[in-house]
């Protein structure tokens, strides 16, 4: 049994900042179901790599499969009125519902709030955006990398005195679905303790503002780069054969010990000679906060991260047996279950016939493009 | 915020769950914090925001808890879990740097392992750390969501139960792009500055404006790169970029020399302008372009004033939004 056996979820999101959110609920047991289209696709389910190299095959992305861990899958078309009557239908099944759509298209399809409580009164309602539902900026559409820009993630990003720097990753991507997955279960608290249904709106831009805090609260003239208030040193030393060794100090002790293996003078220069495997075990070994900079293949294979079951090796019907990163908290009680990515619509007739539809009606809708 | 109105939390904390605590007492809790280790001012008003200190024995404190957040960053406090054990309806989330060693870890270590700043910063420079302290940041994200999964979890079976959470992995699971390219590629990524690189050539994510810096990138979504040509050619600077058929162009599978070209065109005209400017044709057309607005900035922007973001002492208050409270 999952920590969220019972929770039903109709997932209207698509490519990041929606779909890893609703991993976490699916990967702990909740049901659910991701409303897709097969004309308009998630745009994940073209994102690379994929196996095989075959980018043509709408469920060989293997990015989609890592995003959309243990779902199911329909295909409802949203632009007609009659795909909007199913997914009411889908809607009255669910506790919650999650969107990241353009600005006010739930609303032009007939899917605003009033009308979801009118269809499952005390539904919880979550919609993820660059911007907030709210706000002269709730209409900005944006890319990954305007979450960054506009809470000042960017500004401080990078070496000092050059000019702004953009990771190249959607870090907004990463943490904005993190605090829509604690918006939703706080929702549920809020819900089962007094019957009530919210609407919770999460902006990627806020997340991010939150994620640095710390830097609010000092505001520094320049970007820290690897500089830390409180240590040092603290920093990123080269070893030999271009790799690096992150060390920060805390106390004199560890300072101490330290010198102990580099010596007194320069540790930029004392790391140079070092293999970094052997630095990094004897810094450890000495408690020294160190740890060498990993890569995308070691972090594929750093020991501690698999003997923790950080990737579980799922069985998926077109990518075969892939890693796909499980929820980093053990419940042992309730504990997780990460299955394979659905192909897409793989769960129409199962689902459809879960929320009270007849296979002729089905077949009917199928053959009508409703239902694709 | 109220949605956590009632739920009592007691936090032990050593940098991996302080934003943690914070989060669960921003969303409306009651937290307490105790034997917490120190921050600096800064850090403290950031990151304990919403928690009430007490110097209360540990005992008493749990007696009507239903969330302790336990910190082991530094190790075991002395009879904690004896004390979590005489209560089988707490939530103990116990978190750690990493699962399984006992080994000294900071913000920047955990970093390092997460396969992220291998691909931040320049070539010619030591790979970087995003600002701030992200791997912290990240734990205390997961130990709340973890308290949450363990209250959702007690309303079945009655009961509550002790969850182990390592900071290493809340690091690892941001990097969602680095091991899954090696494990499917071969390819392993590099610090590349600000070149978004795809396919076989790369594109800029940041240009200079007349007033400050913005961010944009040439990439394939042809009725985007229309809507900015459409605007530089009412400029009179569109120049060639007006002659070309986006539907029929990849610019991922173009040479770098002739983006670089594109590119030189579009630099001259962003250099014309200013943020607010080209931010507000990006809002109106769908350009895709972001202002670079500096941290001081930040809470004074219209967006942040509307959503009341940021409260009196200048750090952020609400998690989210939340609308149509009370509604049955």
């Amino acid at each position: 049994m999952g920590a969220l056996d019972g929770l039903k979820v109709a997932d209207f999101s698509w490519v990041g900042a929606g779909p890893r959110s609703t991993k976490d609920l699916a990967d702990n047991g909740a049901t659910v179901v991701k409303v897709e289209s097969s004309v308009r696709l998630d745009l994940g389910r073209r994102s690379p790599p994929f196996a095989g190299g075959d980018r043509r095959n709408p469920d060989a992305s293997v990015f989609f499969a890592q995003t959309n861990t243990s779902k199911k899958s329909v295909t409802i078309n949203l632009s007609d009125p009659r795909g909007v009557e199913v997914a009411k239908k889908l809607i009255a099944w669910a506790d919650v519902v999650v969107e990241n759509f353009g600005p006010g298209y739930m609303d032009r399809i007939g899917l605003d709030w009033e009308t979801l409580q009118q269809v499952k009164p005390g539904v919880i309602l979550a919609s993820v955006s660059v911007a907030g539902r709210s706000g002269p900026l709730s209409g900005l559409r944006g890319y990954g990398n305007s979450a960054a820009a506009w809470s000042g993630h960017c500004d401080m990003t990078g070496w000092p005195e050059t000019e702004p720097h953009m990771p190249p990753f959607a870090y907004g991507d990463v943490v904005a679905p993190m605090m829509l997955t604690v918006a939703i279960l706080s929702a549920l608290e809020h819900r089962d303790r007094t019957g009530e249904g919210v609407h919770v709106d999460v902006s990627q831009i806020e997340a991010m503002v939150h994620v640095i805090g710390d830097l609010f609260a000092e505001l520094p003239t320049d970007k820290p780069a690897n500089e830390d208030a409180e240590m040092t040193p603290h920093g990123v030393f080269p070893c030999k054969d271009d790799r690096w060794i992150a060390i920060a100090c805390e106390t004199d002790a560890q300072r101490m010990a330290l010198a102990g293996v580099l010596g007194d003078g320069s540790v930029e220069h004392a790391t140079a000679n070092w293999d970094l495997v052997e630095l990094e075990q004897r810094l450890i070994q000495a408690g020294v906060p160190a740890a060498a900079v990993l890569d995308g293949k070691g972090l594929s294979e750093h020991p501690d991260l698999n003997a923790a079951g950080h990737f579980v090796a799922v069985e998926h019907p077109v990518i075969g047996i892939a890693n796909m990163p499980a929820p980093p908290y053990l419940l042992p009680d309730t504990p997780s279950d990460v299955g394979p990515s659905p192909c897409l619509g793989a769960d129409n007739l199962f689902v459809f016939a879960e929320i009270g539809l007849t296979d002729a009606e089905v077949q009917d809708l199928t053959a009508k493009g409703v239902l694709v | 915020m109220t949605l956590l109105s009632g739920t009592r939390v007691v936090v032990l904390a050593d940098h991996l769950v302080d934003f943690g605590g914070s989060m669960l007492a921003r969303l409306g809790a009651d937290v307490t914090l105790t034997a917490a280790a120190p921050l600096t001012p800064a850090r403290q008003k950031a990151w304990h925001k919403g928690m009430t200190r007490s110097d209360k024995p540990l005992e008493q404190l749990l007696g009507n808890a239903d969330i302790l957040l336990d910190d082991r960053r530094s190790g075991v406090r002395d009879g904690v879990d004896d004390l979590a054990g005489k209560h089988p309806r707490l939530i103990h989330v116990v978190v750690k740097g990493y699962p399984d060693q006992d080994r000294p870890v900071t913000d920047l270590t955990l970093m390092a392992q997460s396969g992220l700043m291998h691909v931040i910063g320049t070539p010619d420079k030591p790979p970087l750390r995003l600002p701030g302290e992200q791997a912290y940041a990240l734990t205390g994200i997961q130990a709340a969501t973890a308290a949450l999964m363990g209250l959702r979890a007690r309303r079945q079976t009655g009961k509550g139960q002790r969850i182990t959470l390592s900071a290493l992995q809340s690091a690892a699971l941001a990097n969602y792009r680095e091991a899954v390219m090696y494990e499917h590629t071969g390819r392993i990524g590099t610090r590349r500055g600000n070149m978004l690189v795809r396919g076989k050539s790369g594109v800029r994510q940041i240009w200079s404006c007349a007033d400050g810096y913005v961010t944009w990138s040439m990439i394939d979504n042809p009725g985007m790169m229309r809507a900015v040509v459409r605007v530089m050619q009412e400029h009179g600077a569109a120049g060639e970029l007006a002659e070309i058929d986006w539907d029929a162009i990849l610019v991922a599978d173009t040479d770098q020399a002739v983006i670089d070209r594109w590119q030189s065109v579009v630099e001259a005209f962003f250099a014309q302008h200013s943020r607010d400017q080209l931010a507000d044709w990006s809002l109106k057309h769908g350009w895709g372009l972001s202002p670079i607005i500096r941290l001081d900035e930040v809470p004074n922007t219209p967006q942040m004033k509307a959503r009341a973001m940021f409260d009196a002492d200048g750090v952020p208050g609400p998690l989210f939004a939340v609308h149509h409270m009370g509604a049955k």
